[in-house]
């Protein structure tokens, strides 16, 4: 046995191959959603804004997911089921409030089909540094028609959906 | 990324160096006094013995019921994340445990009772380190493929994080007493000094991406989870300082908790031997029956609520008035508070030893004479039945063992050859859930009053140790007198 113990033998190994694992997992998140009915949207329709707010998002830019980000999606999903045009605009914005970056979204009055934009980040698509410097979203909802009509359908209303995939690097 | 490279290799190595507790090779083999310590109920034959101080018995088994070392780090030309994920990620499950158990005798002695002849005492003191994580599959998952995906729509189950691990200094006193020519029984009471602790065995919940009620995703989390330690903080904070006293004064701190200065339980082992009939033998032993109360040095860490995430939700006109622009936070703050982390619980617990269970049958062939001065068999040969040498002996065993994740157990077929009374030999076959093909031989050596003993399990692993689901090794010296009454 003492012989079979000094005899033992393995096969060559290589534990430097730790050093190209690779982790990257994709996240999956949603991001904000906006709804509004059409009543409220014909109440302050009269400078065709009827929402405007910035808002705080460190998502993005904090070390450790700035720092791990390769590439991923956001999705947008506008629902209108009022009578009137709308539009939605994101503006991505820097901690001094400088605009990175502006998505706008338009939809046609009810019966409108579900419009989506798909934005890309990283090889292929929009630069990484947008996101990885966006402290905040200044989010715009604009009544592109009428401010008196409402819709026949059930609760009009405009809904306006979002949701970040991204794949990092954790090792 | 050296420290996730040393996370990584210690963890493997971990898996790798799964030290099991089955003790097959040396259960029952009462030529060596050591077998006292897995049935206190073992025939014994000696007037007395002393282990030699750290050499009587150091005990070293290591397996794995998943992946091999060779499988992850064989130079085969195979891309490394491929042979994780497949290899790891894919091909391990949650019942897969990753764990470790060494002991090293520091004395052991036993003596006949001068004027009871029938009774073998025993006592000593050993350390014993024993770590069982099981592999967490679905967080694993998580963190390899993440949330997105195809994963969503998947439920990730938390209480796949299952561990436990302690070092443990155990004092003990056993007896052992021939009832008769036919039954012997025995049972040892331990204290446990304990020297650190740690468990995450309750844990329960799940991590969920689904289709959002009113967003794209929802995320939520329903989480019961528990980690209590004990023992462990100091030693952190210890290593935290690392100036130039770290080392004497974990030195102190270890020196101390051995030395019944840390946290102390109870805990006994109890077994028999029974002859059916002057050839066949039946055996059995309970283990660790016991328990440490965690009252010192405790820290434990839990995650309990239950929140869904959808994100920053704004719903009009509600919420036209809310101006605060800090809604991320406050999702945050939201979530936190729903599913707090709290790493200040410092109450007092109750941790079980593993205990484990043995059985055996065994059948002992080839007279080959009878007792002799050497042998102790005046204790055994009243009735001429059991102080009859055997050449041979053939048998089963049975071995159980309480696991976080229930009872882990093996069986062994063993087949022991004595060479007069100088040398023994013992070969088992064991099936258990780390390996098909574990075969294993032990050698006792009587050399006048030393005694030398090596235990090696599945040697057919040493052909590729790097590609060995199960490997052991016991090895220890004594100093045995017999009985010459």
């Amino acid at each position: 046995m003492a012989a079979m113990l000094i005899l033992s033998c393995s096969e060559e190994q290589d534990f430097d191959q730790f050093d190209d694992l690779s982790v990257t997992p994709t996240v999956a998140s949603s991001i904000f959603y906006l709804e509004s009915d059409e009543e409220f949207i014909n109440s302050v329709s009269a400078v065709n804004t009827f929402y405007a707010q910035t808002f705080n998002f460190d998502a993005f830019n904090e070390q450790f997911v700035a720092e791990r980000l390769l590439e991923g999606t956001i999705s947008y999903e506008l629902e209108n089921t009022t009578s009137k045009r709308l539009n939605i605009t994101i503006e991505f914005l820097d901690e001094g409030g400088n605009i990175l970056d502006v998505e706008s979204l338009s939809i046609d009055p009810a019966p409108a089909q579900t419009e989506t934009l798909e934005v890309a980040y990283g090889p292929g698509g929009k630069s990484l540094d947008i996101l990885t410097n966006t402290s905040s979203f200044r989010v715009t909802g604009n009544n592109l028609g009428d401010a008196t009509s409402i819709s026949s359908e059930p609760e009009p209303k405009i809904i306006v959906r979002s949701a970040a995939e991204f794949l990092f690097r954790l090792k | 990324m050296r420290l996730g490279k040393l996370f990584f290799l210690t963890t493997f190595f971990g898996v790798a160096s799964m030290w099991s507790q089955n003790k097959q090779l040396l259960y029952d083999f009462y030529e060596i006094p050591q077998s006292l310590m897995v049935n206190p109920g073992v025939k014994t034959s000696e007037k007395w013995h002393t282990g030699i101080p750290v050499l009587s018995g150091l005990y070293f088994q290591a397996a794995t019921s998943g992946v091999t070392v060779n499988d992850l780090f064989a130079n085969d030309g195979v891309d490394f994340t491929t042979k994780v994920r497949e290899r790891l990620i894919e091909d391990m499950s949650k019942r897969d445990d990753f764990s470790t158990t060494s002991q090293i005798e520091l004395f052991n002695v036993g003596f006949r009772g001068k004027n009871r002849p029938d009774d073998y005492y025993s006592f000593g003191v050993y350390g014993e380190t024993d770590i069982i994580a099981y592999w967490p599959k679905d967080l694993a998952i998580l963190a390899f493929e993440g949330n997105g995906g195809d994963n969503i729509g998947r439920s990730f189950d938390l209480s796949d994080l299952n561990l436990r691990g302690e070092m443990v200094n155990v004092f003990h006193f056993g007896v052992n007493r021939k009832m008769s020519n036919d039954l012997t029984i025995g049972a040892r009471a331990k204290i446990y000094s304990s020297i650190f602790q740690f468990q995450s065995i309750k844990n329960s919940g799940s991590f969920t991406t689904t289709q959002g009620q009113n967003n794209i995703y929802a995320n939520t989390i329903n989480a019961d989870m528990k980690l209590q330690t004990s023992g462990v903080q100091e030693i952190i904070d210890i290593l935290d300082e690392d100036t130039s006293s770290t080392q004497r004064d974990l030195t102190s701190l270890f020196t101390r908790r051995v030395l019944l200065g840390g946290n102390l339980g109870l805990g006994f082992d109890a077994g028999f031997t029974y002859h059916l009939n002057p050839q066949t033998t039946i055996t059995g032993s309970a283990l660790d029956v016991g328990f440490i109360y965690n009252s010192k040095d405790i820290k434990n860490y839990t995650l309990r609520g239950s929140a869904t995430n959808e994100g920053i939700d704004v719903i009009l006109p509600e919420d036209i008035n809310d101006l605060n622009n800090d809604l991320w936070q406050e999702l945050i703050d939201e979530i936190e508070e729903s599913v707090p982390f709290d790493d200040n619980d410092t109450s007092s617990y109750i941790s079980f030893r593993p205990v484990k269970v043995y059985g055996s049958i065994r059948y002992d062939f080839g007279l080959a004479e009878t007792s002799n001065k050497d042998c102790g068999c005046a204790i055994n040969t009243e009735s001429g039945q059991n102080g009859n040498l055997y050449r041979n002996s053939v048998g089963g065993q049975l071995f159980m063992m309480k696991r976080p994740r229930g009872v882990q157990a093996a069986l062994t077929g063993f087949y022991q050859k004595r060479l007069g009374r100088t040398l023994s030999l013992k070969t088992t076959y064991t099936v258990d859930k780390y390996s098909l093909s574990n075969i294993g031989l032990g050698l006792n050596l009587q050399a006048g009053p030393v005694n030398f003993y090596i235990l090696g399990d599945n040697l057919l692993g040493y052909r590729n140790v790097a590609d060995s689901h199960y490997a052991s090794l016991q090895f220890g010296f004594n100093i045995i007198s017999w009985n010459d009454n």
